[in-house]
């Protein structure tokens, strides 16, 4: 009995992604190559494709665990998420915590943060640029109005809290990088995650800035953060951590960042 | 004779086009990895000054008895509209369902009711575009039962009704005709050739399914004797249509493409009188 489409596309959809489906192998034609063996060459590209998709994305990732254990993750986690939509460089919001919760990933605590890295490095290579903020732009403003400010990040930018020196870590994963190890009980990182010209980047933070730069993601006023950044670190001093900033050019030229 | 093949242009060798410039017919990109705002897509708008573009998506799932996913038909009718390209085009296949996306170009029934459903979908992609799109032959590794058209017949089907162009894979005749026991001529005879705008070319591999041979369209090797022997039919039959080299695995050197094409323009010279002829 044939099926009617809707009901084809939804076999064929469980099928590819592992629930065998009699009544669909029912409808396919087999012969010496039999209709289960040509149902398997489809499950396979779905597999795969979708597997290298998130390689693609994670890339450092699938550095540290090698291609095999890479594989056996990525499985795991398309069990659970498929793409929702056909655009593959946005597949994989999910991976990271996937990545956290998975038993066998345990070994690598640090694995969990990569993948959060990675991830915020391909949001941001496919945000636009922006203008950012400059000195100059500030120079209109009144004194007084200065502390009220709440400064946004550029679009797509994210701060990243780890436990590990990750930025260690994603260096010495690079193509090509000296096989340098990497103390594990070196400390947390703070990582500011950019656009910077054609390139995704990181600026390492130190506690008080990534204290103060997550104040002001979360829309807090230049004084607020301020106050969040000296918490975390007594030594923090506005002027000198918002100069570097400016410098390394980590805020939106937003309309909003400028009316306060 | 100018060049009329294009090359696929993959990511790896975009700084070497920005730089050196080739010549070839034009550049075909996939309409999905350059969605998002990123230093690609810039770099893509500038190469539009100088080289004609065709965009070529994967994932609008025209087969889909759901209907279109209006969100991605939006974002690619955006891209359109900023590249302006000479070409659009996507597959006779699907690969959404129930908002899941299985990246791969999924097999159809050939039957009226599925011809009614690609018939609305392409209609509709039509409209939100303003313009006329090519719909390309799948690769297949499995026939329905419950078909009553040929995969010729439904594609001619589709263009009558529609509008649409055809886009035709000499490649994926190739793939299909074999791992579906048809004869590959028999296959390129059925055509409305005033309906076909383009052809792909590309290689395939040989994988081993229950101890036979099977083609896999994988593009990740030379254009094969076979498709190239198939590609002189077609424009001699058909005549001379934009053709582009499609290479997705395996990346080679950009000179590499550019030579495949060179061929492809050498196979059309020769071809020459008798293309025109049948253009």
């Amino acid at each position: 009995m044939p099926l009617a489409l809707p009901d084809l596309q939804a076999a064929f959809a469980a099928h590819v992604t592992g629930r065998d489906r009699a009544d669909l192998v029912a409808c396919i034609v087999g012969d010496t190559i039999s209709a289960d063996a040509r149902l398997r060459i489809y499950r396979h590209h779905v597999s795969h494709s979708l597997s290298a998709a998130l390689a693609a994305t994670f890339p450092t990732v699938q550095a540290l665990v090698g291609e095999g254990f890479f594989r056996t993750l990525a499985w795991g986690f398309m069990a659970q998420t498929l793409p929702g939509q056909p655009v593959l460089a946005e597949y994989g919001a999910e991976f990271p915590a996937f990545v956290a919760a998975d038993e066998p990933a345990r070994d690598l605590p640090y694995l969990a943060d990569i993948a959060w890295l990675d991830w915020a490095l391909n949001v941001v290579f496919h945000s636009p640029e922006g203008r950012r903020l400059a000195a100059a732009d500030l120079a209109g403003i009144a004194a007084e109005r200065l502390p009220l400010l709440s400064i946004s990040l550029p679009e797509g930018a994210s701060l990243i809290r780890s436990r590990y020196p990750i930025d260690r870590i994603w260096n010495a994963s690079q193509p090509g990088a000296s096989a340098d190890t990497v103390d594990l009980g070196a400390g947390r990182t703070d990582l500011l995650v950019l656009r910077r010209g054609d390139d995704a980047a990181f600026i390492v933070l130190d506690a008080g800035e990534a204290a103060f730069v997550a104040a002001l993601a979360e829309g807090m006023s230049l004084e607020t953060a301020a106050e969040k950044g000296m918490s975390a670190e007594p030594a923090f001093d506005l002027s000198t951590a918002f100069a570097r900033l400016l410098t390394l050019k980590a805020f939106a030229a937003s309309q909003h960042n400028l009316e306060g | 004779m100018s060049a009329v093949a294009g090359i696929g242009l993959r990511a790896l060798h975009l700084a070497e086009i920005a730089r050196d410039q080739p010549a070839t017919g034009f550049l075909e990109i996939h309409a999905e990895n350059y969605l998002g705002a990123s230093p690609a897509r810039a770099a893509i708008e500038r190469l539009r000054e100088s080289y004609t573009f065709s965009i070529h998506a994967v994932g609008l799932s025209l087969g889909s008895a759901d209907g279109l996913d209006e969100h991605h038909l939006a974002r690619v009718a955006g891209l359109v509209k900023r590249l302006e390209p000479d070409y659009v085009s996507d597959h006779l296949s699907w690969s959404v369902h129930g908002g899941r996306y299985f990246n791969d170009l999924l097999p159809l029934p050939y039957t009226e009711e599925v011809l009614d459903v690609v018939v609305r979908n392409v209609g509709r992609l039509q409209e939100a575009l303003g313009r006329q799109v090519s719909i390309e032959n799948p690769s297949c590794y499995l026939a329905f039962a419950h078909s009553t058209l040929t995969e010729p017949e439904f594609l001619a089907e589709l263009a009558r009704r529609s509008g649409c162009g055809l886009l035709l894979d000499i490649n994926n005749i190739v793939v299909t005709a074999h791992n579906l026991r048809l004869d590959p001529n028999g296959w390129l005879s059925g055509l409305p050739g005033e309906a076909i705008t383009e052809y792909h070319l590309a290689g395939h591999a040989v994988n081993d399914c229950d101890g036979e041979p099977i083609l896999i369209d994988d593009h990740g090797s030379c254009v094969g004797p076979e498709a190239w022997a198939l590609f002189d039919a077609a424009i001699r039959r058909y005549g001379v249509r934009p053709t582009l080299i499609e290479w997705d695995t395996d990346i080679p050197a950009l000179s590499v493409l550019l030579d495949e094409a060179a061929k492809a323009d050498r196979t059309i010279a020769t071809a020459g009188p008798d293309a025109a002829r049948a253009a």
